[in-house]
């Protein structure tokens, strides 16, 4: 038995008392329900990059079987899992010093239709200016997927996750450390997997360091769609902003948790997250808690907030005025909804292209 | 600073001190428990009041589950931890009788009261006042004529020797003692509290006050309240709570169950301001019918930890609920405090705002939860929570849940921390006022919408109190 392995199961099951945990329990996100077990045959994943004109991306490639460990704490029970799964070993992407590009690099996953997992670490060197559009599609049983990376000195990263996969269950564990003066624009657009447990943790431990993330979700059917997005700002001069839109319709349950921590020492911190929960359809549901710890009394401003609500009726109205049927006009509005933070995932090809990564998953879906 | 205001602090501190409200009497007990608790105590207390065998019965019930209940699995678990629940004394009468009149109560303890103002205000403003000295009401009044209307306010050992069915009937019917472990402790031992019944259709124009005073060490206050307005009355209850500082800590753990029904109109306003080392963990919850409205108006100043969610349930279609609270929390001290609202009904509205501020070190939270069933349709909610961080060593959390079933639902949560703003304080200073003055103004004007919500003696106290609690923010 393997050291992670050792370490994941002398762990205890959480409680649901922790808000990590309360809305899917970890029983539920467990790829065979038993808590005490680590399944055998938990395959890799296809994985390929390119470019998104369809080139390969010469300079960058995927470098596998790195022993790289997370680089700060989180969950201890998803953490030590997915890496004991994945043994440790992971698929190393590093972006080269100075090196910038404005066409962005698709990462594509696709599953094997069994229990797959992988991990892939993201470095970014100085100065450098990368697009990652990460893409899952495809059909899995259950996927996990653990994301670990830092950003370097003053460098830019749009890191886009786009879940297209048609089934199955995801576990998403994201651990990213931020660098100095360095500038991260996080994206989640979700719309596949009937069952998502996210776990997203941002390390703002480096001064000036800069962090946008934007969630564009749509639960349909049966789905369950469960994000925990946790921000830490450690250093002085960070800022934060967190704009989590979910529009939930079917029988579906949508549960966003935050947690934004200011530590003492984060002078002139700057952070802020909203949570916007469009219901549409009877049986749908949404919880958040948007959590809030503050130690540092110097701040600029923090604050959070949400807003659960149906269709705006004055909204339709005026568009039903304009010759929309009923449904047309709710269907521009959730689109709408969406897109106010999708827009701001990346430039206009990024957008084009995450337009066109959705639209027929968005189709497909029973609202 | 100048001499009116330097009068204006003193006359402050005369009234409310650095804890001046942390003075003791000699004890002064006629019957007096040895500390600790077991079936047996309860069983006693049970019989010492003459109780019928089914309160016996339920107290019994909550001890055995107070004992096998763990301990919240949230909060400040370090400082719950720090209980000594065997080092407590969870009965002591100081005596005898209920009085009707001032002159009758034992004077020490009469003095006490004088020192809190208690009589002087029941003469000006109060419909009717209870006064809690340890385990029991030493005094009780009301005035003639609401008793004439049938408006019952009796402290709550006689409210159940006199009108034992109605207390039968709504006894643990808003929280269960099975609800929390406090709940299920101040079940088991509870002692004094009030009862209050408005009939139909009676408003209760000024306000009844009870005051809560512990004087002996280690003690335990366990009060129970349980208000009933009936349909289309109104009341306002008003209740204080004080404690000596002693080095070894206190417990308050209290029950208060509000039932409005259809029409009717509760408002609860509360000022704790509890000495440090007292635990105040409290259990508060209202249930309102149809068209009903519940308001919980919160002020906690005191305690060393206190963990507090007045919560509503809006059961009847139409109902409204409305929680305004403040904390602060100074050195030593964790207020955990929140709101709960549970919207069951349709056409159902609410409103929690939430003020904190921390200073000294002190931790304030707030801890809330709103949620919307999946039948009740077109529910408004409104929740906002503002924190004023003072000094580098303090802080704030908030921790707010809401769950929506419905897509009716319009659901909105805001929170903000922030320290004070330089500009502020520099506008006021421009208009002489010192450093510390232009804070406390601040501080005053952060609190105002809790404070306008307040009769104006409390709003006035407060407002000296806070004044005092900046005195020395400065350098």
């Amino acid at each position: 038995m393997s050291a992670s392995e050792e370490a994941y199961l002398s762990l205890e099951e959480p409680p649901r008392s922790d808000h990590l945990w309360r809305y899917t329990p970890w029983k539920r996100v467990h790829p065979t329900g038993n808590p005490n077990e680590i399944p055998d045959g938990i395959s890799t994943p296809e994985i390929s990059l390119s470019m998104i004109n369809g080139e390969e991306a010469s300079d960058i490639s995927l470098e596998m079987g790195n022993t790289i460990s997370i680089p700060f704490e989180g969950s201890l029970v998803s953490n030590s899992f997915l890496s004991a799964i994945t043994n440790g070993k992971a698929i190393r992407i590093t972006i080269p010093e100075n090196w910038r590009k404005e066409t962005p690099l698709i990462l594509d996953i696709k599953p094997t239709g069994g229990l797959d997992a992988v991990h892939i670490h993201v470095e970014t060197g100085k100065f450098s200016e990368a697009t990652i559009l990460t893409r899952i599609q495809g059909s899995s049983e259950w996927l996990g997927i653990l994301r670990t990376g830092h950003t370097g000195v003053g460098s830019f990263l749009q890191d886009v996750f786009v879940n297209k996969a048609s089934d199955g269950n995801l576990m998403r564990v994201d651990a990213l450390k931020l660098g100095r003066d360095s500038s991260v624009t996080a994206g989640t657009v979700s719309a596949g997997s009937a069952w998502t447990k996210a776990d997203i943790r941002y390390l703002l431990d480096a001064p000036g360091s800069n962090l946008n993330v934007l969630g564009s979700l749509l639960s349909a059917d049966q789905m369950h769609l469960d994000h925990h997005i946790e921000i830490s700002h450690l250093a002085p001069n960070t800022y934060s902003r967190l704009a989590w839109h979910t529009a939930c319709g079917g029988n579906s349950t949508s549960v966003g948790t935050g947690m934004l921590r200011i530590e003492k020492g984060a002078r002139q911190a700057d952070a802020g997250q909203l949570f916007h929960n469009l219901l549409l359809s009877e049986k749908a549901k949404a919880n958040s808690i948007p959590e809030l710890e503050v130690e540092e009394n110097d701040v600029v401003g923090c604050g959070h907030g949400t807003a659960n609500g149906p269709v705006d009726e004055s909204q339709r109205f005026y568009l039903m005025a304009r010759g929309l049927s009923g449904e047309e006009a709710e269907d521009a509005l959730v689109a709408a909804f969406l897109n106010s933070t999708l827009s701001q995932m990346g430039n206009d090809d990024v957008h084009a292209w995450l337009i066109d990564a959705v639209e027929d998953a968005l189709i497909g879906l029973n609202i | 600073m100048r001499e009116s205001e330097v009068m204006a602090m003193e006359e402050a501190r005369e009234a409310v001190g650095d804890y001046d409200l942390g003075w003791h009497d000699p004890e002064h007990s006629t019957i007096r428990f040895d500390s600790g608790l077991s079936e047996e105590v309860v069983r006693k207390i049970s019989a010492i009041k003459n109780e019928p065998e089914w309160m016996t019965e339920i107290r019994v019930k909550a001890y055995h589950h107070f004992v096998n209940r763990p301990m919240p699995g949230f909060g400040d678990r370090e400082a719950l931890e720090g209980i000594k629940f065997d080092e407590v004394c969870y009965y002591l009468r100081s005596s005898d009788a209920t009085e009707k009149d001032w002159d009758d109560v034992p004077d020490d303890i009469r003095n006490t009261f004088d020192r809190l103002g208690i009589p002087e205000a029941e003469q000006k403003w109060l419909s009717g006042v209870t006064a809690q000295y340890e385990s029991e009401a030493v005094y009780h009044s009301i005035r003639e004529d609401l008793e004439a209307q049938g408006v019952i306010f009796l402290d709550m050992d006689s409210g159940l020797r006199e009108y034992p069915d109605l207390v039968k009937e709504y006894f643990c019917s808003v929280i269960p003692y099975q609800d929390n472990k406090f709940s299920a402790l101040n079940t088991a031992v509870w002692s004094g509290g009030s009862f209050i019944y408005v009939p139909k259709g009676i408003k209760v124009e000024m306000p009844v006050q009870a005051y809560f005073r512990i004087n002996a060490k280690n003690m335990g206050q366990f009060e129970r309240t349980l208000i009933i307005a009936d349909e289309g009355s109104s009341i306002h209850y008003v209740e204080g709570c004080t404690a000596p500082t002693y080095s070894t800590d206190s417990l308050h753990s209290a029950v208060v169950e509000l039932i409005a029904l259809d029409g009717a109109h509760i408002r609860y306003s509360t000022i704790q301001n509890w000495s440090a080392n007292v635990y105040n963990l409290v259990t508060k919850r209202g249930i309102a019918h149809k068209d009903a409205s519940i308001e919980w108006i919160d002020g906690n100043i005191g305690s060393k930890l206190t963990m507090k969610y007045p919560s509503v349930i809006l059961k009847g279609e139409g109902s409204h609920a409305e929680v305004i609270s403040i904390a602060y929390a100074g050195k030593g001290q964790h207020q955990d405090a929140g709101a709960k609202v549970h919207h069951l009904a349709s056409n159902t509205t609410s409103k929690i705002l939430s003020k904190s501020i921390s200073k000294d070190g002190g931790r304030g939270s707030y801890r809330g939860m709103v949620t919307v069933s999946p039948k009740a349709e077109n529910c408004k909610l409104n929740v906002v929570c503002d924190a004023l961080i003072l000094d580098d060593e303090s802080q704030t959390d908030t921790y707010p849940t809401m769950e929506v079933a419905n897509a009716s639902a319009r659901c909105e949560h805001e929170a903000s921390v922030s320290k004070v703003s330089d500009d502020q304080v520099f506008y006021l200073m421009s208009r002489g006022h010192s450093e510390e003055e232009a804070l406390a103004m601040i501080v005053n004007g952060f609190f105002e919408p809790f404070t306008r919500e307040l009769p104006m003696e409390y709003a006035v106290e407060l407002n000296k109190l806070m004044a005092l609690e900046m005195e020395g923010s400065i350098g």
